[in-house]
């Protein structure tokens, strides 16, 4: 749907009102960074902006603003600004003034006036009632400005006056004590008073009517799409901020600095030194580590994709080459999809229940595979079933009609054709797994901060025996860590647990760095690997 | 989707003559040698389960027989063992739900048992559980109730489907129908990676920057609130509102659309009458799964909240944060055993149902969604 409404058909001469208009969309654009940036204390509210306090300057743009919408609206009705208003606002906005207004008037009633139960539910009713009213009843142009613009210009004149100034407090009188203070309820007012206008103004910007609802609308989901965007790179970029400076404490390069290594009966030292990926945790250590959750968390990947990849496909394929379409492919999709939406810790006291007794009675690495592989299962299932349903039918058609049988057709046809959407989609789902605390916490977790020397080597703990179960592995047989378990038990630890941890906050900072790298990078690749295929799709 | 059996006789009695059939033609077809080894290879797997099921140290013969067996008919008769494995792998997934179900239920029934209330005469296990309000594993009277998690669990949910549906659809609506192509490139992988970023890295920043941010604006003892939880999960079940969603407003076809745009209607006009009510089923079953998510995640509850079971007061309190269902089988089952285990079983029954039939029924209405507009082609 490109382009449709791209061309202004109702491009009169009406620039300079639509200069004001727009105006006041970036007033609000301002007034809501402001005060985003007083929620996060950048700024606080009393600090002077320009020779005026914080709260004054707020309150007072407000006012402005509120102002300028009110009278861009009034502008409109009396006909001094043209646009193309409908007869009413709409239902859904009348409500939503009408809302904001009960409450308003509620809360002045029952908290400034002091009014009791039946005083503030008749004076919400009187302001949401009326505010309904004045949105629902006159043509689009004032009901959509006049509530907004009050209401910017209310809040507005509640900070001037010191209503609410940066000194008061509202104690919700609970039992459980809590209560609201200036720091934190002024700028989220102004917050959401600038949203509200900058929709007015935005569709007053638009003239009213379609093209108007169109772009105020717009404004407000695209606010949405930054805002969640804009939050992603926060989580992260904080996250690296503060983990950095553990992560590479003691990094050293140059021959023979890093820890001896053997490799195929040869000795030899690592060109680099890593400490906190090298080495575990021991009172002697210059440097602690996570090296043993890292070997955990791989292991415990590679025995989930182990368990589940074969499975998975081998599902995917009965279901989409083999069964009719029928009850029992149906059976197997609600499971499916009921297995993917299973809450994780479910699947930890599943792993507790059958697994752990069944499995030499204790929590153990091999348990944690199991229970992790039991949660990709599903993804994989649906994504390699999905893929495989893209491949057109023309291809198995092609290839039976050479006289093959179905297995040789799926094994050299459909196979090769879904592969990258398998793969993709089993990257993925390691990557969710691989950042799952709760089934392991319950089914492999180990020590708070284990030593390097507690590095699980699962191939060379592989043991043959003549007598059942022929293969033993002890390796597998003990609990672990894993990255998100060492980071969960760091948070959760207690003083005496982790005392050989001297900086313990930028340990932990460090292992939320390194797991968010490790899962992210999984993540990383997978939409790699998605986007190269699709080219090369194209090209072809 | 009518997933009920068919319960008259004769519709019954007509299938298992086909079925009859089926296998009597199957098994003239086969080569014999062929169906020898297809036969020892499912007895023999059934077998290693059975002794997997029984902790038998045995189990490895079975399962050895069944490699072997599975390895001669690679060999010999590929086709049908590939057949026959493909089946395996589908029942066994099949299973693991099967298998979920009987064993978090067996585990909680003592329990559920252990609170049974006479009413009347007739004894309701498990009564106990939902009217008591104390959750007391250790000081006597030993009470299990559930009533202050399920408090905490409902008010968590509540906040988090605030924050994740009306932004989760909204980023929907982006993808889908406004974003340039450009954009919806760098934005759809962006919320795809926010699904990815671990639940604990989430609590972590939680516990470490939120909590102590929101005790000191609201002048809170302790930390740990269920309103910052519940938005904290909001966060993490926005993506799975937002891809589940996109794929509802993408199925609406393209001539519906475009069919509005001809008569002259904005872009959003488009979306509020024709697009969004057509894909209304597919979105609210997106609303539903995200719900699901935020009912299920346990670990940025579990370290942000005070695991001390227990209503707020009042009721309506969301600054006060004690427990969740999640939270409490996380942080409880170290030192639980006996009832307390059992208990915390009792609350992954509730979890496991609740979020099953969330789940089921998303898949229902997003079913008779694709029918309906699959009929509008």
């Amino acid at each position: 749907m490109a382009g449709a409404t791209d061309t202004a058909l109702v491009s009169e001469d009406t620039s300079e009102t639509e200069a004001v208009a727009a105006g006041a969309v970036g007033l609000a654009a301002v007034l809501f960074a402001l005060s985003l940036a007083s929620v996060f204390e950048l700024v606080t509210i009393t600090d002077p902006v320009a020779g005026v306090p914080m709260v004054a300057l707020l309150g007072g743009l407000l006012v402005v603003l509120g102002f300028a919408v009110v009278t861009f609206g009034v502008g409109s009705r009396l006909g001094y600004v043209a646009t193309d208003p409908r007869p009413t606002a709409g239902l859904l906005a009348s409500g939503t003034f009408g809302l904001i207004w009960f409450v308003v008037g509620g809360l002045v009633a029952s908290q400034t006036l002091g009014l009791g139960t039946a005083g503030w539910v008749v004076a919400s009713l009187v302001t949401g009632g009326a505010a309904f009213a004045v949105s629902a009843l006159p043509r689009e142009d004032i009901g959509s400005t006049l509530p907004a613009g009050a209401l910017a210009v209310f809040a507005g004149v509640v900070f001037l006056t010191g209503v609410i100034g940066p000194s008061w407090l509202w104690d919700l009188g609970w039992e459980q004590q809590a209560s609201f203070n200036a720091e934190f309820t002024i700028p989220v007012l102004t917050a959401f008073c600038s949203l509200l206008v900058g929709w007015a103004a935005a569709k007053a910007y638009g003239g009213f009517g379609a093209r108007g609802r169109h772009i105020g609308a717009y404004v407000l989901v695209y606010l949405n799409a930054i805002s969640i965007i804009a939050l992603l790179f926060l989580l992260v970029a904080f996250t690296v901020l503060k983990g950095l400076p553990g992560l590479f404490k003691g990094l050293a390069f140059g021959a023979g600095a890093g820890p001896e290594v053997t490799l195929v009966g040869v000795t030899f030292s690592l060109p680099v030194s890593w400490p906190f990926v090298m080495n575990g945790v021991a009172l002697l250590n210059d440097v602690n580590g996570v090296l043993p959750a890292i070997v955990g968390t791989i292991w415990l990947v590679v025995g989930a994709v182990l368990f589940a990849v074969p499975l998975g496909i081998g599902a995917a394929v009965f279901i989409t080459e083999y069964a009719d379409r029928g009850r029992f492919t149906q059976v197997v999709e609600i499971a499916t999809n009921g297995l993917w939406s299973t809450p994780s810790i479910v699947f930890g006291l599943f792993g507790l229940a059958f697994l752990v007794p069944r499995l030499g009675n204790q929590k153990s690495l091999l348990a944690g595979m199991l229970t992790l592989g039991f949660m990709l299962l599903p993804l994989v299932v649906i994504t390699s079933r999905e893929s495989m349903l893209a491949v057109p039918d023309e291809y198995r058609d092609a290839s039976a009609a050479l006289g093959v049988t179905k297995w040789q057709t799926v094994r050299s046809i459909v196979l090769p054709a879904a592969l990258p959407g398998i793969v993709t989609g089993i990257i993925l789902g390691v990557g969710r797994i691989a950042g799952e605390t709760a089934p392991i916490l319950l089914t492999m977790s180990g020590s708070v901060a284990p030593p390097g020397s507690q590095t699980v080597d699962v191939l060379g703990g592989f043991q043959l025996q003549y007598a059942p179960p022929f293969v033993t592995n002890p390796e597998l047989m003990q609990a672990t860590s894993a990255l998100p378990y060492q980071l969960y038990s760091l948070i959760t630890a207690g003083v005496g647990q982790s005392s050989n941890i001297s900086a313990i906050d930028e340990f932990r900072w460090a292992t939320a760095l390194i797991l968010l790298v490790v899962v992210l990078g999984f993540y990383a690749i997978g939409i790699a690997t998605r986007y190269y295929f699709r080219s090369k799709l194209q090209h072809d | 989707m009518n997933v009920l059996p068919n319960s008259d006789g004769a519709g019954l009695r007509a299938a298992a003559r086909r079925g009859l059939r089926r296998g009597r033609d199957f098994v003239d077809e086969t080569p014999p040698d062929a169906l020898v080894t297809v036969t020892v290879a499912a007895v023999s797997l059934l077998a290693a389960f059975a002794g997997f099921l029984a902790v038998s140290s045995l189990t490895a013969i079975p399962f050895a027989v069944f490699l072997v067996a599975t390895g001669y008919g690679w060999l010999r008769h590929q086709e049908l063992t590939a057949r026959v494995l493909t089946l395996t792998t589908t029942v066994s997934t099949i299973l693991v739900l099967g298998l979920i179900l009987v064993f978090i239920f067996a585990e909680a029934w003592p329990t559920v048992q252990y609170a049974t209330v006479n009413v009347f005469g007739v004894p309701i296990p498990g009564l106990r559980l939902f009217i008591e309000t104390r959750w007391s594993p250790v000081t006597p009277p030993i009470q299990y109730s559930l009533v202050p998690m399920i408090h905490g669990t409902v008010l968590v949910t509540i906040i988090a489907t605030a924050v994740a549906a009306p932004l989760g659809v909204a980023a929907a609506l982006f993808l889908s129908e406004i974003a340039p192509r450009t954009v919806r490139e760098l934005v759809k992988p962006g919320v795809e990676i926010l699904a990815g970023i671990p639940s604990i890295v989430y609590g972590f920043i939680g516990f470490t920057i939120l909590s102590p941010w929101a005790a000191d604006q609201f002048d809170i003892v302790g930390q740990g609130t269920y309103l910052f939880v519940g938005i904290v999960v909001g966060l993490m079940a926005l993506p799975t509102v937002v891809s589940v969603a996109e794929d509802a407003l993408n199925s609406v076809p393209e001539s519906m659309k475009s069919g509005s745009l001809a008569l002259g209607t904005t872009d959003w006009q488009t979306m509020t009458s024709i697009t969004l009510p057509a894909a209304f089923s597919g979105v609210s079953a997106a609303v539903l799964l995200g719900v699901g998510r935020a009912i299920g995640e346990t670990m940025a509850a579990t370290v942000m909240l005070r695991g001390s079971p227990g209503l707020t007061k009042p009721l309506y309190n969301v600054f006060y944060g004690n427990d969740t269902l999640t939270s409490l089988i996380a942080a409880n089952y170290g030192d639980a055993d006996g009832l307390q285990l059992s208990a915390l079983f009792v609350a992954g029954v509730i979890l496991f149902v609740t979020v099953l039939f969330l789940s089921i029924g998303s898949q229902y209405i997003e079913a008779r969604m694709r029918r309906k507009l699959g009929g509008a082609e």
